[in-house]
């Protein structure tokens, strides 16, 4: 009985190192119906970028503003001013910051670290 | 025959073999269950009571509704770059079960039918995937609900001057352009002409599901105030009949309110006779209501001055 006792715990222990090692890293579990919130920081850029470039084309700040509020942030200007500056902190690609610091303009959000990127129309001339 | 010894009897008792064999320090049985527990502990707990927190979730694990707004983002994005490498990459993240063009066209179809295009922006997300999916040769029910562009293209007519005549030969005095007159060939003349004008035209056709008022072709004839006007006629036409009818027969609905009942599975078009073009098909398909439970759509079609 001892005999089957020890070789029971043992095996118990081992078995459930196996089950954490499993579940935590070879199978975790996969969430599925997850909200925009949940996003990763990099696909959340990758859908701001999306809308700043809908607004460069259609200029409708309010359309922006409601898609963007997907992501669950609460501010969504100073969303936009925080990835826009990070972007040009990260010396991302000028065609980005510039679509984003156009929406940020938009919202009221230029700051003097985006003036650089802010696209001007002279007269005549498209956006 | 007798034999010359006997077998001798063996005094000591009989004992299993098992018994005999000198004893493990394992117990195989208690292995074997141990370890089957201790697995079934440790994926318990890790996939139900402390789980792997979620973070850096992908497109492809959004739930329905926002995977229809990442959708939105990427077909607006593509009509802003028309970049139709990254649009179906992104729609490829998104690791959607089949054809996901299709799945644009059927996007559009679920927010045209929800109510998403009654604005101008919902609008203009819905167009910018139908332009996307109708291009790559898909459909879907939104290209029933939704006209893919309202004005239609000016159409250019040329118009051939005759051919000119020899000016008289020069007097004394010259006329100033004379010679301009007389030289080279004729120039075209473009005059750009507008299609044939209307009183009226369709405003937008909002979509609803309703079990209390399903299959319904509501009509709404406005003025420039968005005041009912009683008394238009207004003609459905299907394949194999006509009805005309007037607004304002309903004034509990208003002034400008009439209402067509339609058969399950039909199409129709709305006109107003000689003062509006008529509608795309309205096709009366079925809808799910907000509490479960499927009914007919209903279409709501205003009709308002043009210009």
């Amino acid at each position: 009985m001892r005999r089957f006792l020890v070789s029971f715990l043992i095996a118990l222990l081992l078995g459930a190192g196996i089950g954490l090692y499993l579940g935590w890293v070879q199978f975790p579990v996969e969430f599925v119906d997850s909200p925009a919130s949940a996003l990763a920081q990099n696909e959340k850029d990758d859908y701001t970028l999306m809308i700043a470039g809908a607004y460069a084309d259609d200029g409708d700040l309010n359309g922006a503003i409601e898609r963007l509020r997907v992501l669950g942030v609460d501010n969504v200007p100073a969303y936009v001013q925080e990835v826009t500056e990070r972007y040009i902190t990260n010396s991302r690609g000028v065609d980005d910051i510039r679509l984003l610091v156009d929406l940020a303009e938009g919202m009221g959000r230029l700051t003097p670290v985006m003036e650089p990127y802010r696209q001007i129309n002279m007269p005549g001339q498209g956006s | 025959m007798k034999p010359d010894t006997l077998p001798e009897f063996d005094h000591t008792p009989r004992v299993a073999e098992r018994y005999q064999r000198p004893r493990s320090f394992i117990s195989w049985t208690g292995v074997i269950l141990g370890l089957i527990l201790g697995i079934a502990a440790g994926l318990g707990y890790t996939w139900v009571f402390d789980p792997v927190e979620e973070f850096d979730t992908q497109p492809w694990q959004l739930n329905e509704a926002d995977r229809a707004q990442y959708i939105v983002a990427v077909m607006l994005d593509y009509s802003h770059n028309a970049d139709l490498n990254l649009a179906t990459q992104r729609l490829a993240s998104l690791r959607l079960p089949r054809d996901f063009i299709q799945e644009v066209a059927d996007v559009a179809c679920t927010l045209t039918t929800e109510g998403y295009a009654n604005n101008s922006s919902g609008l203009r997300a819905v167009r910018a995937m139908m332009t996307f999916y109708q291009l790559q040769g898909r459909s879907g029910c939104a290209d029933t609900l939704i006209l893919l562009d309202d004005t239609p293209a000016p159409q250019v007519v040329r118009i051939e001057p005759p051919t000119p005549t020899l000016t008289p030969p020069a007097t004394k005095t010259p006329t100033p352009g004379a010679v301009d007159r007389a030289a080279g060939t004729p120039t075209l003349v473009i005059v750009p002409t507008s299609p044939p004008q209307s009183d009226f035209e369709i405003a937008n056709i909002p979509t609803s599901c309703s079990a209390s008022r399903p299959g319904l072709i509501e009509v709404q004839v406005v003025d420039f105030n968005g005041q009912g006007i009683p008394g238009q006629q207004v003609r459905v036409t299907w394949d194999g009949g006509e009805s005309t009818f007037a607004t304002g027969l309903k004034p509990e609905r208003g002034p400008g309110y009439a209402d067509f009942e339609m058969q399950p599975g039909l199409s129709y078009v709305v006109d107003m006779p000689g003062r509006a073009d008529p509608s795309q098909p309205l096709t009366a398909t079925s809808c799910p209501l907000e509490g479960g439970g499927r009914s007919v759509i209903t279409y709501r079609v205003v009709f308002r001055p043009v210009g």
